[in-house]
């Protein structure tokens, strides 16, 4: 554990009236500065935070930007909900796989990128739709081109 | 109280009742899968659905609360097309492997879909798979697939039991059922979630494709191991127990099982059985040794009288067992004499016994001398539910160690061992009470203060004896260790207005059983035997059941006797320790192979049904007696089997009257203990409990021996423990210990009964010399 995390922890809580509240935002600090969490993490916050350590894992799990192994520097998050599905996403993930090397989940070799995919991102009117680092990629065009504008460049 | 109807049908129930259980009562099954009376509501599966007049929509009938003049529907075109639709979605990802399950032919998940489900399912797209066959200790394994994410297991685990090992993984069709961090669970309520899962996905690993509920054999039984009784159903094929269950019991309890119970019943058919008699060194047959044993009798009655003579009852047996043994002793030898194998002093009179339903009250429930999860688990969660009912409760301990785990807001006296009575004694006195029996006692305390172990104030221990007197509804539950605990509970009944509610958490798990059926249960009554066999007063002495010098608190006396007595006749399931100090040992039937009736430590009778045969040459105990007295040429007749149940007192066994208190000795005030010395207390510790199992084994603790962890670390342990060697007037004996954070410095806390835990040889309360023998690794 970190002593700032008990900084954090304390700041995250005085802006809730109950410590569930404050678990969130404190999951995301740490995260960003430790790219992923870690199973000594999230027994460290469920210690800061008094929650019972599975709850804590049960919410880390449950959402998808949370990550329990490290990731790449750029995470490319592919939207394979309905619009976009109707929009081609399959191909477009197949595509990346293959350019990448890697399958969906992975990270490449060098530890430059991961590729994810997600539910709906809310933009349907935009489909196919991706994320890097959580910035909004759409309409993309091609694996070809998402890589080389996002990640090559 | 409110009224509704349900299918044409009215009824009043209490305010707050959900649907279902109003239904219920009426006998109307509503489908449930994730509801539990037990857990309470959550309304993750839907499958309750009903359908309530003036309601937009259906309602699940596990959510929602009867109201005045509510009219519901639990059938119909809309209630079914429900049901099936959330079925269909139950259903998209299952496996639908049921040939292959073992809850094929008990499962809800079955009977629900036969009944409303949709004969074939739309879903054409590949089904998402997940883990099928991860076991998630050593004797559960779950299925994912078949998991309907109802979480009954993962909020009895974290809400019901208090130790969070199972939770939700992932989110939406990902979601699985997974342990904590991937780690095996270790909770003794484990196996429990078997019975709770709706479905096929856990399962119990020794029972894995064992048979078809259509197999098998089911009767209703009770669990051996420990006082609490617990209400079980054995199932059986072709002559082996192959699994035991929880059975509920409406309005008493929920069937809740502790691991020893649920999956130690393998020890009527381990390697270790005693399938032959042994006679002298020679194995022969059950009924040849009748003829040899007869022959000893006879001969100690025309030597030297049936005084000479004496039967020794412990074990398991049942109350029928113990009865026929008083009976063969006044009837057949007139003059001989019984008593039972206790492992600790005290005496509880059965005037002061109470019942579960007194936790069910309780504002205070205090715990002496022991641990009731070591000793007797599922008093534990008895006392858990009472506090999430009343989360005022007051739960307190007075031992040798913490014992009240983590309830809310207990408190714990640490007391070193053998001053607990005085202790209580003195917080009585202290209370300010006119009560003469409590006056009485602290006339005899004379100067005595106690010194804790743990840091207490003078008005701490004020307020525990006022607390003890005012309470309203007050539990004890005694470990029985220290016979002098008898009176300061007797005054405390005196004393108080209300009622006091003893209940003992000692064994052996029949005493009382025994006690009610003619055999005597003061530790007194079977010192004399022992110490006039260890004098040569005995000619023959018969072992029932117990090993005795495993069970009596001095191993040393013990032996003296044995091997004094001519001969010792040993009846039992298992060769006992030092099998050359009896004369015979002959192969006894056990639970599950004889009915019998058990007595709890509430005082409560229950029946155990038989379900397989006595495996070899194993006979039930009367066969035994008849045949002996047969060689006696007497005739040993039981013609009508006695019935233990009374009239008037129903379950319970009758309460006797209260005896008159008895003096209560002031402990000596102890020299500390010297440095580099422990100080020795005893504990009943239910998950080794003495019978073999090998379903168990990876359950048995490697360090049966706890202490402190500053204790630990002196002598240069690891955070795992290691074998500790002992010197005392005994001699040299190693143990294997590990620290534990509930016991304070200077005590090492031992298990009774038990393998490899050498408390009999050393004795309570003693104080002996400890050097760490070497680090042990756990592999
Ligand atoms: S494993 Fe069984 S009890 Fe647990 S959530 Fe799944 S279906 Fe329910
Ligand atoms: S608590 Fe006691 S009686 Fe109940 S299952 Fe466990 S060992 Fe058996
Ligand atoms: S389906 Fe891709 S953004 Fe909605
Ligand atoms: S039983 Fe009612 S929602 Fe599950």
């Amino acid at each position: 554990m970190k002593p700032k995390w008990q900084v954090w922890a304390n700041e995250a809580k005085a802006e809730f009236p109950k410590a569930n509240s404050a678990l969130l935002p404190l999951l995301h600090r740490i995260q960003t500065e430790e790219g992923y969490l870690s199973e000594n993490t999230i027994n460290d916050v469920a210690e800061l935070l008094q929650l019972p350590v599975p709850y804590v894992e049960s919410v880390v799990s449950f959402y998808s930007l949370y990550f329990q192994k490290p990731v790449g520097k750029r995470v490319i998050h592919v939207c394979v909900g309905l619009s976009c599905a109707l929009n081609g996403s399959d191909q477009l993930m197949h595509h990346l796989e293959g350019k990448l090397g890697i399958q969906e989940g992975q990270t490449t070799q060098d530890g430059e990128v991961t590729l994810l995919e997600a539910e709906c991102l809310a933009a349907c009117d935009l489909a196919p739709v991706a994320q890097v680092n959580l910035r909004f990629v759409a309409p993309v065009e091609s694996a070809d081109a998402l890589l080389a504008k996002e990640v090559n460049s | 109280m409110i009224r509704l109807t349900i299918d044409d049908r009215e009824i009043t129930v209490p305010e707050g009742t959900m649907i279902v259980d109003a239904a219920a009562q009426l006998g109307i099954d509503v489908p449930i899968y994730c509801y539990h009376q037990a857990l309470g509501p959550l309304g993750a599966c839907r499958i309750c659905l009903v359908q309530v007049e003036k309601m937009p929509k259906l309602v699940t009938g596990c959510t929602t609360a009867v109201q005045e003049g509510m009219v519901v529907h639990t059938r119909g075109a809309a209630v079914d097309k429900g049901r099936k639709g959330v079925l269909e979605f139950l259903l998209i990802n299952h496996p639908l492997d049921c040939p292959v399950c073992d809850k094929g032919g008990e499962c809800f998940l079955q009977d629900y879909t036969f009944q409303y489900g949709a004969p074939a399912g739309r879903y054409d797209e590949p089904k998402i798979h997940k883990l099928k066959d991860a076991p998630i200790n050593d004797f559960i394994i779950i299925d994912q697939e078949r998991c309907v994410l109802c979480q009954r297991c993962v909020r009895f685990m974290g809400e019901y039991v208090g130790e969070e090992q199972l939770l939700l993984e992932g989110r939406g069709v990902d979601t699985v059922v997974a342990t904590v961090s991937h780690q095996p669970m270790d909770s003794q309520f484990s196996g429990n979630v078997i019975d709770l899962c709706p479905v096929g996905a856990l399962l119990s690993i020794p029972y894995r494709y064992k048979a078809r509920p259509w197999n098998l054999e089911r009767e209703e039984s009770v669990c051996p191991h420990c006082p609490v009784g617990c209400t079980t159903s054995v199932t059986s094929r072709e002559g082996h127990v192959i699994r035991v269950e929880g059975r509920p019991v409406a309005g008493r309890n929920w069937g809740w099982l502790c691991d020893r119970g649920r999956f130690g019943y393998d020890f009527g058919y381990v390697e270790k059985r005693l399938l032959n008699a042994l006679v002298e060194g020679r194995e022969m047959s059950a009924a040849e040794s009748t003829r040899t044993v007869g022959r000893w009798l006879d001969a100690a009655l025309t030597d030297r009288g049936p005084e000479s003579v004496a039967f020794l009852v412990g074990g398991q047996q049942t109350m029928e067992e113990a009865y026929q043994v008083a009976r063969f002793s006044q009837e057949v030898l007139p003059g001989s004499r019984t008593a039972m194998v206790r492992t600790v002093e005290g005496y509880l009179p059965s005037g002061l016994n109470g019942s579960f339903q007194d936790i069910e009250r309780a504002d205070v429930v205090v715990y002496i001398g022991g641990d009731p999860y070591d000793a007797v688990p599922v008093v534990h969660l008895k006392v858990r539910e009472r506090q999430r009912a009343n989360p005022g409760l007051k739960v307190m301990g007075v031992g040798a160690y913490e014992l009240t785990r983590d309830f809310h807001g207990a408190k714990n006296f640490t007391v070193k061992p053998q001053h607990q009575a005085a202790f209580l004694a003195y917080a009585l006195a202290q209370a300010g009470t006119k009560s003469q029996a409590v006056e009485h006692l602290a006339s005899q305390l004379g100067t005595y203060v106690p010194s804790l172990l743990n840091p207490v104030t003078p008005e701490e221990i004020q307020a525990l004896g006022r607390t003890l007197l005012e309470s309203e509804h007050l539990v004890l539950l005694w470990d029985g260790k220290e016979p002098e605990m008898e009176s300061v509970l007797l005054a405390l009944r005196a004393a108080r207005e209300d009622a006091t509610e003893v209940l003992p958490t000692f064994g052996p798990s029949n005493w009382r059983g025994w006690e009610r059926a003619g055999i005597p249960a003061h530790f007194a009554s079977l010192q004399t035997i022992i110490d006039d066999a260890a004098q040569g007063k005995i000619s023959v002495l018969f072992v029932v059941g117990a090993d005795l010098l495993r069970d009596y608190p001095d191993r040393e006396q013990a032996r003296r006797a044995l091997e004094r007595v001519d001969h010792v006749v040993q009846v039992g399931l298992f060769l006992p320790e030092e099998v050359q100090l009896y004369h015979a040992v002959v192969p006894g039937a056990g639970w599950s192979e004889v009915y019998g009736t058990y007595t709890n430590m509430e005082g409560r009778m229950q029946v155990a049904m038989a379900t397989v045969q006595p495996p070899g040459q194993a006979r039930p105990l009367r066969t035994y007696l008849n045949s002996w007295a047969h060689a006696l040429k007497k005739s040993f007749v039981l013609e009508s089997e006695w019935d233990p149940f009374d009239d008037d007192s129903g379950d319970f066994v009758p309460r006797e009257s209260l005896p008159e208190l008895r003096p209560v000795t002031v402990p000596e005030p102890s020299p500390g203990t010297p440095p580099g010395s422990l100080r020795v207390v005893g504990f009943s510790l239910v998950m080794e409990g003495g019978m073999p199992s090998e379903i168990l084994a990876p359950r048995v603790p490697r360090f049966p021996g706890r202490i402190s962890p500053q204790d630990a670390a002196r002598l240069g342990f690891s955070e795992q423990g290691g074998e500790l060697q002992l010197e005392g007037t005994m001699g040299k004996i190693s143990v294997m210990v590990a620290p534990d954070r509930r016991i304070p410095d200077g005590i090492l806390a031992l298990p009774y009964g038990i393998h490899g835990s050498p408390l009999n040889q050393l004795g309570e309360g003693a104080s002996v010399k400890a050097v760490r023998l070497e680090e042990v690794s756990l592999g």
